[in-house]
């Protein structure tokens, strides 16, 4: 592929932060091919200099950075160009999506006047052509009512839609080369596939050159053709994609390789009947939320499941879908409207918080944010203690020794108890609230996204811990997660929520070898595996959802889905769907997929 | 919108008078009688008794409240602030005269302040740590140590006293010179009015050194403000989009402006409520007869209805002025809402 000629070269591209006398040097001296038609995956660990790499090949560097060295693009040099003839390269032959989109937007300007801003300044159009050009390119990038969005501020606007009017603005001219930093990173699952493939098609299409910045193997796997890393501001690695997944060479790309051992098999899942005893059952729990203007936020309806001792249950689904507020409903951290939480055989949901207190022992929780959930002023030690101090009658002696026993079940060791959370790694942390939620012996865990805030050698660290912990340990738990692949590795039952409502229901195995709700198959099938021989782009039948989650505030009167759903109909769009059994331990929200099951 | 102002002001007003009844109760709690500098040295107890009548403080002191709040008679519901116990006069003739004064030497000094502070404040946030910045860094030091009077005395000794450029310090116009009608008590609008411009430069001028002291005192918070305000928009995820989008340089210059504006006009707003009376120092120097110096006499002397106007007045201009500033705020940022 390297005969065509090189739509940009970077030759001893360097990029430095002046603080006073020295420098602080981001990009050394760095030499980077990009060829038309490739899309080249950036990877790197945060701070190795990705996202500055991104920057200088547009001759940018954020303020007061200083960029040198030689950018040949088309044969010209950008660094030597002047303002105006770089000001026409940018945004015209090279477009920029960032990382944050909500902060790339002028927070006083709506999104119309931003994107015909840039259209104006390629182009030699009125201001009101460029008005209607904004709403036909909104329009192209799947906003439903472009019209009335173009004079919305961009804090008027989800993460999702402030992305789409970006690669609105990027793709308004037609660029020759697009860099995407981490594009899809605020992103849901499955809008982050609709919006790669969509870029990999228009890449594919009109030969255009992509560089993808991103520390996501999956999206490397599915969507790159070369792959680059950087380490140190310094490229490390710099390869076709199969070649590197087949034989990494540099120690990172080993360790990228090595964490993404993800795709493992469903958890020793069967449909034999469970003897064990009942820990938890939840019987139509709902529970909504007041927001502006006295209107309701329904955050979770009609939730229904149990959980026997040994088994662990996925909660899986996107931003927004309710699956934090269930846990948070069953450790009273919130109050239902309505249902009923049953602890072995106790009620819970009703009890005064004060009777609630001996159950606290019994119930533990680790949360997303390894640092937020641990006291930063506490040692270790003190942290991990605490539970001991407020539920048990142990000496001192004993504490300590517990609290040594607890690090070492979570693969830590000793030397970190005198340490503060600040001086930990994140994966650190994240074992450090492991070990406290384990302290007291509970009976049942809630473990709510306690891998999502984690890198992904960390994430893989974790998730082992977790698989060896419930085989030593015969641990009971939740498991809530975004995360497909993670689930299907840890929980023996899944259950998928959307919006609010759970959609389909049934052990690892059955939802992940044959899923039902058209839901749950576009959730599996805009998981990226990380393997470049079995990439989304070369299926053949995917089943994509179309624009935005509805507003949980005004859901619509059918089924939830129907507005996003290939296979909607009328019935779906008329009635509510109910939760119905289709199977031992399976049931699904949608008649359609009922009645496929019955045939 | 038109609710909300409403609503501010409503809330303002009751702000404005809750101040007002403070300060009366506050300062009859001061350890002074105001009677013992009307009736002079040994005054007997007639004479005492006959000045507290007088002056109205022989009520008990809800019905001097009434009386000042205007139960009994003229008051401040009926836009009456009473009579000065020094001069005579209404209070409200009093700030009539010296408030412009006061209003036309800030307001002047803010204009020069901002149109000084925000190019050099911009600039120096570009290019951190070049020239330009040291000098402002120096001047920071150099003007933040010193008080204000006292580099208006440095002013007067300079360019009056040695190069004789600037006319003598010495209120708004020259000795000879007549003073226009007045209209507005603006010296600078009376005289144009008038169409007198021999006065309008002399008032001019007589300006020149005060507003230099006052705006010379102003650039350095607001030259920090700006140039804070505007390195956080410079480093901002946005402006770098725009960078990279191809915008013309005026447009992302025009962006960056707007955004760092707010923190500016919000101490901007903070700066005039304070200079109202804290401009005093400035016009004793220059003999400027302003609120401020009014405010301070009428402290000293113990001329109760004076200071319950100035600050009544004060209260009220402030509120404005946030007001204003509220809803300038409102109009560059969509975030603030004005429900």
């Amino acid at each position: 592929m390297n005969q065509t000629e090189a739509l940009l070269s970077t030759r001893g591209l360097t990029v430095k932060y002046p603080y006073g006398d020295v420098a602080n040097v981001v990009i050394d001296e760095l030499d980077l091919d990009l060829y038309p038609g490739q899309i080249v995956g950036l990877l790197g660990e945060s701070g190795s200099g990705k996202s500055s790499l991104a920057l200088a090949i547009m001759g940018l560097a954020r303020h007061p950075g200083v960029v040198s060295g030689e950018v040949n693009f088309r044969g010209q040099d950008l660094l030597k160009m002047d303002d105006e003839e770089l000001r026409q390269i940018r945004g015209n032959s090279i477009g920029l999506i960032t990382q944050k989109p909500r902060q790339a937007l002028d927070p006083l300007v709506n999104v119309g006047k931003q994107i015909s801003r840039v259209y104006r300044a390629h182009s030699q159009a009125s201001k009101v052509e460029a008005q209607i050009r904004a709403v036909e390119l909104l329009r192209s990038v799947g906003i439903n009512d472009a019209e009335r969005r173009v004079s919305a501020y961009p804090h008027e606007l989800s993460g999702g839609m402030a992305q789409r009017a970006l690669i609105s603005m990027a793709l308004s001219v037609e660029p020759d080369l697009l860099i995407a930093d981490e594009p899809t990173s605020g992103l849901d699952v499955t809008i982050q596939a609709q919006f790669l493939d969509r870029m990999w098609e228009r890449a594919r299409d009109a030969n255009i050159a992509v560089l993808i910045v991103t520390q996501d193997v999956g999206i490397v796997a599915n969507y790159c053709d070369r792959i680059v890393i950087m380490e140190d501001g310094k490229i490390t690695e710099d390869r076709a994609t199969v070649e590197f997944f087949a034989n990494p060479h540099t120690d990172y790309g080993k360790k990228l390789i090595l964490s993404s051992g993800a795709d493992a098999k469903a958890s020793n899942a069967d449909v034999a009947v469970i003897t064990s005893p009942e820990i938890l059952r939840v019987t139509d729990l709902r529970k909504t939320f007041e927001v502006d203007g006295g209107k309701r936020l329904q955050a979770v309806s009609n939730a229904s499941f149990q959980i026997h001792k040994g088994r662990s249950l996925g909660l899986v689904g996107e931003s927004g879908s309710g699956k934090t507020t269930v846990g948070r409903l069953i450790l009273r951290l919130a109050d239902p409207d309505s249902g009923e939480v049953w602890f072995k055989g106790g009620r819970i949901d009703s009890i005064s918080p004060k009777e609630f207190r001996k159950y606290r022992s019994k119930i533990q929780a680790v949360f997303q944010d390894p640092f937020d959930s641990l006291n930063p002023r506490w040692p270790i030690e003190r942290v991990i203690r605490e539970p001991l101090d407020l539920h048990t009658q142990l000496s001192k002696e004993e504490k300590l020794a517990r609290v040594k026993e607890l690090v070492s079940l979570v693969g830590l060791t000793d030397d970190i108890l005198p340490l503060r959370p600040g001086s930990l790694s994140a994966g650190q942390q994240q074992r450090v609230s492991l070990a406290r939620a384990l302290a007291t012996e509970p009976e049942f865990l809630i473990l709510d996204e306690p891998t999502s805030a984690l890198p992904p050698a960390a994430r893989a660290d974790m998730i082992r811990l977790l698989k060896s912990l419930q085989e030593r340990l015969d641990l009971c738990f939740i498991f809530i997660s975004h995360d497909l692949s993670t689930v299907r590795e840890l929980c023996h039952d899944i259950a998928v929520m959307y919006l609010s409502e759970i959609v389909e229901m049934g052990t690892s195995e059955q939802v992940f070898s044959a899923p039902s709700h058209p839901y749950t198959r576009a959730l599996l099938d805009s998981v990226l595996f990380h393997d470049p021989s079995n990439r989304r782009v070369d299926r053949k039948i995917k089943t994509e959802l179309e624009g935005e989650i509805p507003s949980p505030v005004d859901l619509p009167q059918g089924c939830y889905l129907a507005a996003r759903c290939p296979l909607a109909e009328q019935r779906c769009r008329d009635d509510h769907q109910e939760l119905i059994q289709i199977g031992p331990s399976r049931s699904v929200r949608c008649w359609k997929s009922v009645e496929a099951s019955e045939r | 919108m038109r609710r909300y102002v409403l609503r501010r002001l409503a809330v303002g007003v009751l702000q404005a008078l809750g101040i007002t009844i403070a300060v009366f109760f506050v300062i009859r709690a001061l350890p002074a009688d105001p009677v013992s500098r009307i009736v002079g040295m040994n005054p007997t107890p007639e004479s005492i008794k006959q000045a507290r009548h007088a002056l109205g403080i022989d009520m008990s002191l809800f019905q001097q409240l009434l009386t000042f709040l205007g139960f009994h008679g003229d008051g401040v519901f009926t836009g009456s602030l009473g009579k000065s116990w020094v001069s005579g006069a209404t209070v409200l003739s009093e700030i009539a005269i010296t408030l412009p004064t006061t209003i036309q030497l800030i307001v002047t000094s803010f204009i020069v302040a901002l149109a000084i502070a925000i190019p050099i404040g911009m600039a120096t946030a570009r290019r951190p740590g070049g020239k330009l910045d040291k000098g402002v860094f120096g001047y920071g030091l150099f003007a933040g140590a010193q008080p204000e009077f006292w580099w208006g005395l440095i002013f007067i000794f300079v360019f009056y006293f040695k190069m004789g450029i600037a006319p003598a310090p010495l209120g708004m116009l020259d000795p000879e010179l007549t003073a226009p009608p007045a209209v507005t008590n603006f010296v600078l609008i009376d005289s144009l009015i008038a169409g007198d411009f021999t006065a309008f430069k002399s008032a001019l001028g007589h300006l020149v050194l005060p507003v230099l002291t006052l705006s010379f005192l102003l650039v350095g918070p607001l030259l920090k403000m700006t140039q804070q305000s505007m390195s956080r928009v410079l480093s901002s995820e946005f402006i770098l989009y725009q960078q990279a989008s191809g915008l013309e340089k005026k447009s992302i210059g025009r962006s960056t402006l707007r955004s760092a504006l707010a923190p500016i006009i919000t101490l901007t707003g903070i700066l005039f409520g304070f200079m109202l009376s804290g401009a005093v120092l400035v016009e004793s120097v220059f003999s400027l007869n302003g609120l401020g110096q009014y405010s301070v006499a009428a402290v000293l002397n113990l001329d109760f209805p004076a200071v319950q106007g100035v600050i009544l007045v004060i209260s009220v201009i402030s509120l404005f002025v946030y007001l204003g500033l509220d809803l300038l705020l409102a109009k560059i940022d969509p975030r603030i809402l004005v429900k």
